[in-house]
């Protein structure tokens, strides 16, 4: 009996070992010519794979648009996909085999907790990433890592644009409430919201903002009906809303027959795009949402023409996400990095080069700060309207693009964020 | 009579195989499939703490993301804020958590339900745990807890340093091998089979002056344990504790591991955690269709062979054996 | 008085929504003795068939279009019940509840994953019919047509059911071999086409609540998950398969969820799981106890 195991146990083993060769480790393979291979962890199964699928689109248009130009110093892009699943765990093994295939350089991460989760892992495994645009206010204060940089807004630049700008185009709209997801990317959001608000409206009308105790509403439910009844009994002109996705078109859905948005002058939502519209068509509630990116704020510029044309083609849909964006300005930040190198892609160089790196992208021209691995980007704002002309249902009647130096934080490496300093 | 000896030989050759497996994964495969060896041989032990309570005990837990998220946010704990404690202490705190958990609501719920109620109350309760955890800004909320340091082993003599990955892989690997060989030892005892004859036939073992809540509470806590120690080992692997660890669709990890390979075997959930650790590798690159394909295998192992894979084997096995046209048995077993 | 109105009004919606689910759970739940993990994901083809019907139509239906399309939802998911019983459920009649709980989920998984593949992964939003789409006033409460149509649907669910088990003779027959299959058998009923009868029923309902609560929800592969955890509260607290405990199970919880919500906004979404930890630790059977089979 031990022996017929033993010999079962030894073939086991020997088909084990067959089946892991193929993945043997090649990082020696990786030389100064031939084509520079980027890693992109992404969802690409489950819920949040609808972002994954920009992600996916935005890097493949980004890399594209590179090699047809010459690629990098020559060079080729060339692009590696995995699934993270959008879960830690699921991501630490992607990036740990692609680093050890030596695809050290990496891209595509948007859960907060995957990006926050890959700082020490690239640290003792020699790899960067730039993270497509996970929301966490840590990433860049007290869980800063130098081998995670983030392309896209900061929460504080995202928010803090909104804010800043509908004090100034509507000054008259001084008391606030808010609906937000009892989720940590809510509470930030809502943070800086009120923080941002209460010093916006003084420094704009001399009065002081009235803002109302936030509605939290919880992730992922079928019923919101009670949360727009305390909605309802705010004494508000304007709410804030950073509710996402399926949750967000599920509580407009429901909010819609109680008035709640005739009640209102504004409603901002800090991140949808144009998630919201495009489910709701003709009934979408009129209201500013935050952008990563919006191709009409950016006509003219080549990269977004580019990236909204290509975009269209490959997909037939007429509204692509910021984060494709996002994706395709990480594209951008490793080719021009990878200039600056003078070819090199290993890891302290390339951080190296990142750090305090200027580059064009879909968005004009972004800047990687050196202290806090953080781009100052342009924050971009979209007022979608119904329509019944628009044949989507919807249009937009007014946007913006501010500059990011007015809106971003002050790089504070290391410490958390400092809300009096917005 | 069954010869427990040879029983028992067989079964450390077994054991013998799959650790010189696992210890020459680091050798011949990169750091990713290290690293998914790892959680492997985490989720082995896993899923055999949940299999102790199911063929063990009798006992349906569909709540045993409690236990694992439990003994990993402890284990996180305690290696942020008391980072002068030593290791394995922090790993016994981790597995304590476990078994309080299982102590509490074993006491609650043992009495009162059973069955598919019992699955019902487990997932209920393991629910609130993460829900509890999303809301608790100690336990770092949605984000969970970063930056888990990995640890250094000072044991008087020599020190340990499991601060690589690769150190600590090997450390899993042992703290796992140690586990299955308790887990097998207690299962083997009077008490372990005690519990599976409570199992068998409730009513008489109680006739025969057993406590069966006793041994029942007993087999909870245990697995509880089992299942809390994991999580506390995989922490400082995979440094942090978020709250997808917690969620409902961890708890149903452990029974696809034990069903997949077989509930009625010790070894069943081992195999079953090797499959699947292979099909999430198989489709990591796949664009939305892991769903759809860890779906339809579920569907159909349990569905054709219900035994598992280890039971559609050893059935297979037999039905060689009973056919007396078969040559001497010695040929079949040469047979891989 | 305004306040406590709505809440109780809210809470209701969230009930009958939750029943309009978990009825069809129930069912299967009593007759089968399987708790049914895929039932919100037949659910969610529900909504999406009923969907893709109205995209054939245009927007802005009438309301009895709207019916129309929901029955036919329920027809096709209910087709779809008719596979699935000869595919899987007939193959899990002997096994334990390990089993046919882990069927179900990998059930529960290729739904998700075959909504992904036929219908892609953006949101969806649809809004009620135009007649539904206003608002009563009593008083200062303001109550949305549709949602006093879903409290009108959920309630109409229930006595319908009710009666279909009580007084048809299909109906008695389940409920006869509910209480003891092996007699049934021996008493020469059709024991098998009874399950399957069960089944398309139970699948035919899941079917037509997505296409009634579809202008509730957004549409997403999300969908199927989203009510899943609540119908189950709701079948286990009502006890083993009993409607009218299920009816009540979903009225107490909803009236908990809402008051909790209202008392304590601090704590979103908890009180349901709460609720129903204590109420099953207090009696574990659920409402109606065991004996009250369907």
């Amino acid at each position: 009996m031990a022996y017929k195991m033993n010999r079962r146990g030894v073939v086991a083993g020997l088909a084990a070992t067959g089946l892991t060769a193929p993945f043997l480790n090649t990082r020696m393979a990786a030389a100064q010519s031939g084509p520079i291979t980027l890693g992109v962890v992404t969802p690409l199964s489950g819920p949040v794979q609808l972002i994954g699928n920009f992600v996916r689109h935005g890097a493949e248009i980004g890399a594209d648009y590179i090699n047809s130009n010459g690629g990098v110093n020559g060079r080729e892009i060339q692009l590696q996909f995995r699934d993270s699943k959008a879960n830690p765990n699921d991501a630490s093994v992607a990036a740990r085999e692609l680093i050890g295939a030596g695809t050290n350089l990496q891209l595509g991460t948007i859960s907060s907790a995957v990006a926050l989760a890959m700082g020490p892992l690239l640290q003792s495994e020699g790899g960067v990433v730039i993270t497509s645009g996970a929301g966490t206010e840590k990433l860049n204060h007290e869980n800063y890592n130098p081998h995670v940089f983030r392309v896209g807004d900061s929460p504080v630049s995202r928010n803090a644009g909104l804010v800043r700008h509908i004090v100034q185009s509507r000054p008259d709209i001084r008391k606030w409430g808010g609906i937000i997801p009892d989720h940590e990317y809510g509470r930030t959001t809502w943070k800086i919201f009120e923080a941002t608000m209460r010093k916006a409206v003084p420094e704009m009308t001399g009065e002081e903002a009235v803002i109302a105790e936030p509605i939290l509403v919880p992730y992922g439910s079928g019923d919101y009906r009670n949360y727009i009844q305390q909605a309802m009994r705010l004494d508000v002109d304007g709410i804030y809303t950073s509710v996402y996705g399926g949750d967000a078109v599920t509580l407009y859905q429901q909010a819609k027959p109680f008035g709640l948005f005739d009640k209102i002058d504004i409603l901002l939502d800090s991140a949808n795009e144009f998630l919201v519209a495009t489910a709701m068509g003709d009934q979408t509630p009129a209201h500013w949402s935050g952008f990563h990116w919006y191709y009409e704020a950016n006509k003219g510029n080549p990269l977004s023409d580019d990236l909204y044309a290509s975009y269209v083609e490959r997909t037939g849909d007429q509204y692509p996400m910021g984060w494709a964006a996002e994706a395709h300005a990480a594209i951008m930040a490793y080719a021009k990095a990878i200039e600056k190198t003078g070819g090199s892609t290993e890891t302290a160089d390339v951080i190296d080069a990142l750090k305090g790196l200027s580059f064009d992208s879909a968005t004009g021209m972004r800047h990687l700060r050196a202290e806090d691995n953080q781009a100052v980007k342009n924050a971009e704002l979209a007022y979608i309207e119904p329509s019944s002309e628009a044949e989507s249902g919807f249009e937009v009647t007014d946007y913006v693009s501010l500059d990011g130096e007015n809106v971003v934080e002050p790089a504070r490496p290391g410490e958390m964020l400092d809300l009096s300093a917005l | 009579m069954i010869d427990y000896r040879a029983r028992f030989r067989s079964n450390l050759a077994i054991a013998a195989c799959g650790l010189a497996a696992f210890a020459v994964v680091p050798f011949v495969a990169n750091s990713g499939l290290m690293f998914l060896a790892g959680l492997v041989a985490i989720n082995i032990v896993f899923g055999m703490s949940w299999n102790l309570l199911f063929s063990g005990a009798g006992l349906l837990s569909f709540g045993h993301a409690m236990f694992f998220g439990g003994g990993a946010y402890a284990m996180a704990l305690v290696s942020l804020h008391w980072p002068g404690l030593p290791f394995l202490l922090g790993l016994a705190i981790g597995a304590g958590a476990g078994a309080l958990i299982a102590l509490v609501f074993g006491v609650i719920a043992l009495r009162r339900a059973s069955g598919v109620y019992f699955a019902v109350l487990t997932l209920v309760f393991s629910e609130l745990i993460h829900l509890v955890i999303t809301k608790t800004t100690f336990l770092g909320r949605n984000d969970g807890l970063v930056g888990i340091p990995r640890p250094t082993i000072e044991t008087g003599l020599f020190t340990l340093d499991l601060t690589s990955a690769t150190a600590y892989y090997y450390f899993i690997v042992v703290a796992m091998a140690c586990a299955a060989f308790a887990l097998w030892c207690f299962q083997n005892s009077p008490a372990g089979r005690l519990i599976q004859a409570i199992r068998q036939d409730n009513l008489r073992t109680a006739f025969l002056g057993t406590s069966i809540f006793g041994w029942q509470l007993t087999a909870f806590v245990l697995s509880g344990a089992l299942a809390a120690f994991c999580g506390a080992v995989m922490v400082p692997f995979t440094q942090i504790a978020s709250p997808e660890i917690a969620y409902w669709t961890v708890s149903t990890q452990p029974i696809l591991f034990t069903l997949l390979g077989g509930a009625g075997n010790f070894w069943g959930p081992a195999v079953g955690a090797i499959l699947f650790g292979a099909i999430d590798y198989g489709t990591r690159a796949m664009h939305g269709l892991s769903e759809i394909t860890v779906g339809t295998l579920l569907l159909l192992v349990v569905l054709l062979i219900p035994g598992g894979l280890l039971g559609f084997l050893q059935h297979r096995r037999q039905k060689k054996r009973r056919k007396p046209t078969e040559p001497a048995p010695k040929r079949t077993e040469a047979q891989p | 008085m305004y306040d406590i109105g709505m809440t109780v009004f809210n809470g209701l919606a969230w009930a009958m929504a939750t029943f309009l689910v978990a009825a069809g759970l129930t069912l299967i739940f009593g007759i089968l003795h399987i708790l049914n993990f895929a039932h919100g994901g037949f659910f969610m083809i529900g909504a999406y068939v009923s969907y893709s019907i109205m995209l054939g139509f245009g927007g802005g239906l009438p309301l009895w279009l709207y019916l129309v399309r929901a029955m036919a939802a329920g027809v096709v998911v209910g087709l779809l019940g008719w596979v699935v019983d000869k595919l899987v459920f007939r193959r899990l009649r002997d096994v334990e509840d390990a089993y046919s709980l882990i069927a179900t989920y990998a059930l529960l998984l290729i739904c998700g994953g075959a909504v992904t593949l036929i219908w892609g992964l953006n949101y969806m939003g649809v809004m009620p019919p135009p007649a539904l789409n206003s608002v009563i006033f009593l008083g200062d409460m303001f109550m949305p047509t549709y949602t006093i149509f879903i409290i009108f649907c959920g309630v109409a669910a229930f006595v319908g059911l009710e009666l279909f088990i009580s007084k048809t003779r299909t109906g008695r027959l389940i409920r006869v071999v509910a209480a003891d299959p092996w007699m049934a058998q021996l008493l020469g009923l059709n024991v098998k086409r009874i399950y399957l009868v069960t089944v398309i029923v139970s699948f035919a309902m899941a079917g037509a609540a997505g296409g009634l609560l579809m202008p509730n929800q957004s549409l997403s592969p999300e969908l199927g998950g989203i009510f899943l955890l609540q119908a189950f509260g709701v079948v286990i607290l009502g006890g083993m398969g009993s409607i009218r405990g299920a009816f009540v199970a979903a009225i107490v919880l909803g009236l908990i969820e809402s008051f909790g919500t209202y008392f304590f906004p601090q704590y979103p979404g908890i009180f349901f799981l709460l609720a129903l930890g204590v109420i099953l630790l207090l009696r574990p059977e659920g409402i109606m106890g065991k004996e009250q089979t369907a």
